[in-house]
């Protein structure tokens, strides 16, 4: 058994938000009073200013920032339509209210704050998780897209509502959303001893089948393609709260490669963001050279994907070990395998034979 | 083997073969194309007498019930000169007869389509024309005539006179044609027709009665085009052989009515002797005709008076041997008599049969050609100045055409024959067809093309009324709208090659443009006459008028950008500033809002940055 080591974290991070809220509300306020323009510092997400911090494995931004000034009458209405989501994220933490992503963008009509579309509403949430170095989960604000998560692990909500109850994520088969009650919740207690956190949904449903989560004590996460941040800040709590390592498994291709490494160190997207990235989890596979050793059934790369493997070979992150090495096999055999493919040696040849191998293979790196 | 059979056809059959050619191709361009036509005509003749055009056009159904392509009756009332009753029936009733053959800015060629229009109808529908004519402002005359298309020549069914008050010309037609698809290309035709024509008036009827009225806008006309020499760079082997054809007189025919000539510029009442009748020539020789001259030349070489002349025919006159050969109807003889070169007559006759010099010829029958520029070009084209043209042999003729070509130092084009609208006028038309919120006209000098004298008058206007749907540009050459074709257009080109956001016009802009090319010869691309092609001479004035008329309307928007940038700069900050205002004070736990006036009138100040 193993008990929360950082308690009461949520409820911290909570008042430093709005803390941070307030301040920049009395710094705008004081400035319209003394008839002075108010401007935000925003640190720039240009690609210049993107470097990779060996030191904290991840994607950070430089010192870089630009300033967005209500004087410059060009930003005037991004700068208020900046003001206006610190307004309501205000309001979204202190009521203790949940909103997506589309969401803001239609409660904006409501307060004739005129975005575009929706990606400039998406744009300015993000250029607020870089003001507060916050991300917007913080804010109460997720994606639509959500992905699962399953095994003995009891968390405690701090949703209004559900406050101090508690919930054991074995009990339901299906799985449990990682939505914004679960993202806020404190985790508790649990008996695993691993992650695994699984690219498909299908792959997931026979984990859980296969009683996966008891074979090898494990609590099992289906990261729906690219891990949506709110599952990558759990997989991060998992490691660092409860101390669980965390293992990877995903297709047999670049994409497959780089969903892991993403888990492990993050997107350039999310590089003004920390606490996203869980610098010891490990790629189980499907690695280029399981494709030969396992004589998986493939499918050829199409011209999008031998370009992503080209791309990634200018990342820092890849220019050592077996994260270089794969991209190298993967390009040699421009053929790729998906997670599925080892069905063509019975449904549960996955679970019974590759896991259990893998497994082994990744105590020694 | 097969014996293929060579006929002449009639000019009139000519054109009927290939009407395609003339813009006759199908019902709903001929009715255009005939409309076109007789407008233009009418313009035509108005501009010519310095009267100002009152056009009446209306086109009516024969059967409003039938289905298009169907008969029209197609009617052009002018308020023009009129024509003598004696040319309508040739003017109306064959090809080929026209009063446009002179080198002149004119909207139609040679009255060629009128006449196709009349030939067009008559095969459609087999129904004759109808010309009513007043010249004299008392007697109309009525013809009502078919074309005999073999013969070329009309056949004139009825001819009626009645008492009229008002000189004009109303022609009418019957013929097959589709309104229904031609009906917006004619309105336009009609509408441009007017802007380039602003001190016309002009009325369209169309089939279901609806009136479009043009009011006369201004009231000046512009001064009518001139016919004029052509310029030694526009001209062939052919054209210079039909000058010289005209140049060189022939020996008169020598009739009583000749004599009667003679006698008349002589003063003659009675009848003198041979040498009385030469010493009376001697003192008025400056004042009398070239064929007096030489009827006088030959009375003196054979000695004989009045009554000899008429008894004999002359033959031949040989420079080259000096006699004159005659053949004397009396005797039943051939006589020849020698011509002695001493004589003052000896150098009339010469220059009769042989024509005048090359020098004489190059100054009398070209514009811009004085004796000192001729001179250089004898010298450049190596052919000896008192060269007689006469007596030039076609390699000679050949050798002269492309001289003329090729020599460069001959002054540009007279291109006071020129006709342009005016920017007046022009400003005038534009002010009142588009109401523009800006508008600005440009004339520009006259240049040429080939031996062609052109001028290139454009306009340009903004705003106002004009609906923002792009870039619309109105062709016109000699006065007349272009309307089919548009898209191989040299202005087109140039228009579309113009970076507009340079000129801080951007989007779909309410922008109009009127180009106006004047020339005794449009370069058009095709015989239809729609698109004027991309002379580089043509190219070049047409985008210095462009070029001009686009940075006089960027001064105007830019100026019309910081008025709209202030108010739009005041707009913003009301709006945004008590917004912000009030995010702040809920975001920092406040109750009053901040005092944000101050903010929202500096914001409406600043100058723009950039």
């Amino acid at each position: 058994m193993k008990n929360k080591s950082n308690a009461k974290t949520a409820e911290t991070r909570k008042k430093r938000l709005l803390s941070l809220l307030e301040q920049q509300g009395i710094n705008i306020y004081d400035h319209l009073d003394k008839g002075k323009f108010p401007q935000f510092v925003i640190p720039s997400r240009s690609v210049s200013n993107i470097v990779y911090d060996k030191k904290i494995r991840q994607y950070i931004l430089g010192s870089a920032s630009a300033v967005r000034s209500s004087r410059n009458m060009s930003q005037l209405r991004s700068y208020t339509q900046l003001a206006w989501l610190a307004f309501f994220v205000n309001r979204l933490v202190r009521e203790g209210k949940s909103s997506t992503l589309r969401d803001i963008y239609y409660s904006s009509q409501a307060f004739s704050i005129d975005f575009e579309d929706q990606p400039e509403s998406d744009n300015i949430i993000v250029d607020l998780e870089a003001v507060l170095t916050s991300p917007r989960e913080e804010f109460h604000i997720f994606p639509e897209e959500r992905s699962s998560v399953f095994g003995d692990l009891t968390i405690e909500y701090t949703v209004p509502g559900y406050e101090g109850k508690r919930m054991n994520l074995s009990d339901h088969p299906d799985g449990y959303l990682i939505g914004p009650s679960l993202s806020s919740a404190e985790l508790v207690d649990t008996s695993a001893e691993l992650v695994i956190a699984i690219e498909k949904g299908g792959l997931f449903t026979r984990f859980v089948e296969e009683k996966v989560h008891k074979k090898f004590k494990a609590i099992i996460v289906d990261t729906a393609g690219q891990a949506p941040r709110s599952t990558r800040n759990l997989l991060r709590r998992l490691n660092s709260e409860m101390g669980l390592p965390v293992v990877i498994l995903a297709d047999g291709d670049v994409y497959g490669e780089h969903i892991a490494m993403v888990i492990k160190s993050g997107s350039a997207n999310a590089a003004h963001l920390r606490e996203l990235t869980v610098p010891d989890a490990k790629w189980l596979g499907v690695w280029a050279t399981d494709i030969e050793k396992y004589k998986l059934p493939t499918i050829p790369m199409t011209e999008s994907d031998i370009k992503r493997i080209y791309d990634l070979q200018k990342d820092p992150r890849y220019q050592e070990g077996n994260w270089k090495k794969q991209l190298e096999v993967f390009l040699k055999l421009k053929r790729k395998a998906e997670l599925e493919a080892f069905s063509k040696y019975g449904l549960t040849n996955i679970t019974d034979k590759y896991l259990p191998a893998k497994l082994e293979e990744s105590k020694s790196f | 083997m097969s014996k293929e059979v060579f006929s002449q056809i009639s000019p009139s059959e000519f054109f009927y073969r290939n009407r395609d050619l003339a813009g006759f191709s199908n019902p709903t361009r001929s009715l255009y194309t005939s409309v076109r036509e007789f407008v233009e005509n009418a313009l035509d003749a108005c501009d010519q007498k310095k009267m100002l055009p009152d056009i009446h056009l209306s086109i009516k159904a024969v059967d409003p019930e039938k289905a298009d392509p169907k008969h029209y009756i197609l009617t052009v009332k002018d308020n023009g000169p009129g024509i003598d009753p004696e040319h309508i029936p040739l003017a109306f009733g064959t090809v080929l007869y026209g009063s446009k053959f002179g080198l002149k800015q004119a909207r139609g060629m040679f009255g060629l389509g009128a006449t196709m229009a009349i030939l067009y109808g008559q095969i459609t529908t087999n129904k004759p024309v109808t010309v009513k004519s007043c010249s004299d402002g008392k007697t109309i005359d009525e013809f009502v005539m078919l074309l005999d298309i073999q013969k070329n020549k009309p056949v004139i069914q009825k001819h009626t006179t009645k008492e009229g008050s008002k000189t004009g010309l109303a022609v009418s037609i019957v013929l097959e044609g589709d309104y229904s698809k031609a009906g917006s290309k004619i309105r336009d035709y009609v509408y441009q027709t007017s802007l380039i024509t602003p001190y016309a008036s002009i009325t369209f009827e169309d089939p279901s009665g609806e009136k479009f009225h043009y009011a006369r806008i201004v009231k000046d006309m512009p001064r009518p085009p001139t016919v004029i020499k052509p310029h030694p760079h526009g001209i062939d082997v052919e054209t210079i052989r039909r000058m010289i054809t005209d140049t060189h007189y022939q020996i008169p025919t020598i009739d009583n009515k000749m004599i009667d000539k003679v006698k008349k510029e002589l003063s003659l009442k009675k009848n003198l002797s041979p040498k009385e009748i030469l010493e009376r020539a001697q003192k008025r020789w400056s004042d009398i005709s070239r064929p007096v001259r030489t009827v006088v030349s030959v009375m003196s070489f054979l000695n004989i008076d009045f009554e000899g002349l008429k008894k004999i025919r002359i033959d031949d006159i040989d420079i080259a041997n000096k006699t004159i050969t005659y053949w004397d109807f009396g005797e039943s003889t051939t006589h020849a008599v020698e011509l002695d070169p001493e004589s003052p007559y000896y150098k009339q006759l010469a220059s009769t049969v042989q024509g005048d010099t090359l020098l004489t010829f190059l100054t009398k029958r070209f514009q811009r050609v004085g004796p000192t520029t001729a001179e250089k070009f004898c010298e450049f084209a190596k052919f000896k100045p008192d060269k007689r043209i006469g007596s030039m042999t076609n390699e000679e003729l050949v050798k002269l055409a492309d001289g003329l070509q090729k020599f460069e130092e001959f002054l540009a084009p007279d291109p006071s024959c020129l006709a342009p609208l005016g920017e007046e006028p022009l400003s005038k038309g534009i002010m009142k067809f588009f109401n523009p919120e800006f508008a600005a006209v440009w004339q520009r000098n006259a240049s040429a093309y080939s031996g062609f004298p052109f001028v290139v008058e454009m306009g340009i206007a903004y705003g106002g009324d004009i609906p923002p749907n792009g870039l619309k540009v109105y062709r016109f050459a000699n006065r007349i709208p272009l309307l089919y074709d548009e898209g191989s257009d040299v202005v087109l080109k140039i228009v579309n090659e113009t970076e507009w956001s340079r000129y801080k016009i951007k989007g779909d802009p309410p922008l109009v443009i009127v180009s106006h090319i004047c020339s005794t010869r449009i370069p058009y691309k095709t015989v239809g006459k729609e698109n004027v092609a991309d002379r580089p001479e043509l190219e070049r004035e047409l985008k210095n008028a462009l070029q001009y008329l686009a940075r006089k309307l960027a001064v105007h928007m830019s100026r019309q950008g910081a008025a709209d940038m202030a108010k739009k700069r005041a707009n913003l900050y009301s709006k945004y500033v008590p917004l912000i205002a009030q995010f702040a004070t809920e975001l920092a736990g406040k109750k009053k809002e901040p005092n944000y006036n101050q903010l929202i009138r500096m914001g409406s100040e600043i100058e723009e940055q950039v």
